[in-house]
């Protein structure tokens, strides 16, 4: 992948979440205030303007910018998580101006690292991590064995809407909804389904 | 619920209150990069400078009290949304000082990401900072951990008892310590009545039947402690006051400062009633209220019901309550 697949994988996870905000704030308003769609489409907002404004040929740079435009998005925790994610693979991708499968695995994997370095949560706890650690697992077991990055990247998205999915059944234990404690079960986490939203525009070839 | 308020679009709500408060009290606030609120008349650089950050639409909170003896600056996010890091470092550069910054963050969250984001930023660039984390909100229980307990209204009274410290020259291991004895020693409670509706989403923030009401209910519409029925003011008041009460260990014969703060659409009538009870039950413990305030400092939109606080008072921290202050929405001569 180089940086001119990279901006068009952005584009599409933006799309993605564009086309599906009403429902992130159905599911919020289920459990929250009911704006996680109108944030999301905000950070969307910033990272699209983020790819179109890059002149940089650097995968890196590219990727700092799109961390540091949603880190500005001012949406309570969406903004540093989701921006860290983005800072965390600019990181991992280090001077490589093209990534092979394995090169995927890593950024991705460094990307996760620098989310864990602000928040505790994980899988089960109902957050974005539910979608995000499964799509990270599935991408380093794809590069291992040898598929290709179109192939990774639609069994990572399929993991991170099943990893949304099983959020249901969960009791939030961050966020504002974990006020709510055993009231959140039976419903989708918003956080969760956003992350799997951006997974599935990676996917889309 | 349909939403009916004075606004325009909704997607500049943030950018057009804060420049209609900044154009109402000039003369003291000022509105630097879109998103901090400053002082108009900065203090001294010699003395520890206070910086806050949350989300807006709980006016007059938090912005309200940036002023002399109280904030210096005020982040402010979106609605009900805390700001991101970049602005944040940004207010915490802004005020870089040898005598350094308190930074009071409310446990939320998106506040406590962000902030932590800005504070691991800022020491990288050798500003002294120390970060004091409000939590006093007692609906988890008042013996839950403290990373369950939000923070309420009681980072105004806050905001005043550390300003007071920073304005007198004090250090910035005076004033955390001051701040955060008053922060050990305070409880806040909160009831809704009925909802608000987020103005940006027009969705109504919780729902209540017409006969309920929740204690321990959040500044977002966050559940509390479960629905019960309505109770009278005398009844709701005694339920209140009696945890408040039993969670900063208030004795016979100690002082208490009381808050009740109007969420936005409970009248002062109201709450005048409630605290004449809440008054008269600490008064049959030999309790004493030292100092009183009811208002409205931190609502949360149309939203029936109060934040009711509490804080243990010593000699130390009635002379900073009662030093002078001079803010937009507190101003104590």
């Amino acid at each position: 992948m180089n940086i001119d697949q990279l901006k068009e994988k952005l584009l599409a996870a933006v799309a993605a979440v564009r086309a599906n905000h009403e429902v992130l704030s159905r599911l919020d308003s289920d459990t929250g205030d009911g704006d996680h769609g109108i944030t999301m489409l905000r950070a969307m907002k910033a990272v699209e303007n983020a790819v179109h404004g890059c002149r940089d040929s650097e995968l890196k740079t590219l990727l700092m910018d799109v961390g540091w435009a949603v880190l500005g998005v001012d949406g309570g925790s969406t903004g540093p998580l989701l921006g860290c994610l983005f800072l965390g693979m600019s990181d991992g991708v280090g001077n490589k101006s093209e990534i092979d499968c394995p090169g995927l695995a890593i950024m991705f994997q460094a990307g996760l690292e620098k989310v864990q370095e602000q928040t505790k949560a994980q899988v089960g706890d109902k957050t974005m991590m539910d979608a995000l650690v499964p799509a990270v697992e599935t991408l380093k077991k794809a590069s291992q064995e040898g598929q290709s990055i179109g192939q990774a990247l639609e069994n990572a998205a399929q993991a991170a809407e099943d990893g949304a999915l099983a959020t249901k059944n969960f009791q939030a234990r961050f966020g504002r909804a974990r006020n709510l404690k055993e009231r959140t079960i039976g419903f989708q986490d918003p956080g969760a389904t956003s992350m799997a939203y951006i997974f599935k525009g990676f996917a889309r070839q | 619920m349909v939403m009916k308020k004075f606004i325009n679009d909704p997607n500049n709500l943030t950018s057009e209150l804060l420049d209609g408060y900044c154009g109402a009290y000039s003369h003291k606030v000022a509105l630097q990069s879109e998103k901090l609120v400053v002082r108009a008349n900065p203090k001294s650089a010699g003395k520890v400078a206070l910086v806050t950050l949350g989300g807006a639409g709980h006016e007059p909170a938090l912005s309200g009290f940036v002023g002399e003896g109280m904030l210096d600056v005020s982040v402010v996010g979106d609605i009900f949304a805390a700001p991101g890091p970049p602005k944040v470092i940004e207010a915490l550069r802004a005020m870089k000082r040898d005598a350094g910054i308190l930074f009071v963050v409310l446990n939320h969250a998106g506040d406590v990401l962000s902030a932590n984001m800005a504070v691991q930023m800022a020491a990288k660039e050798n500003i002294r900072v120390k970060q004091l984390l409000t939590h006093e909100d007692i609906a988890p229980g008042a013996d839950a951990p403290d990373e369950d307990k939000r923070g309420l209204v009681g980072c105004v009274p806050l905001y005043k008892i550390a300003g007071a410290a920073a304005e007198m020259g004090k250090s910035l291991d005076e004033v955390f310590e001051v701040a955060e004895r008053f922060n050990r020693n305070m409880a806040t409670l909160a009831v809704a009545l009925k909802t608000a509706t987020h103005p940006s989403s027009g969705v109504s923030i919780f729902e209540l039947a017409d006969d309920e009401m929740e204690i321990g209910m959040g500044q977002h519409g966050e559940a509390g402690t479960g629905r019960s029925k309505m109770m009278s003011a005398d009844q709701t008041a005694e339920t209140m006051i009696r945890q408040l009460s039993g969670a900063v260990q208030a004795k016979r014969g100690d002082r208490l400062l009381v808050i009740l703060n109007g969420a936005g659409a409970t009248t002062l009538m109201e709450l005048y009633i409630v605290f004449r009870r809440v008054k008269q039950w600490l008064a049959e413990q030999g309790i004493e209220v030292a100092r009183a305030i009811v208002d409205e400092f931190l609502t949360v939109q149309e939203m029936a019901g109060f934040q009711m606080f509490v804080a243990k008072m010593d000699d130390e921290l009635l002379a900073l309550w009662d030093a002078p202050c001079d803010t937009p929405y507190l101003t104590v001569r």
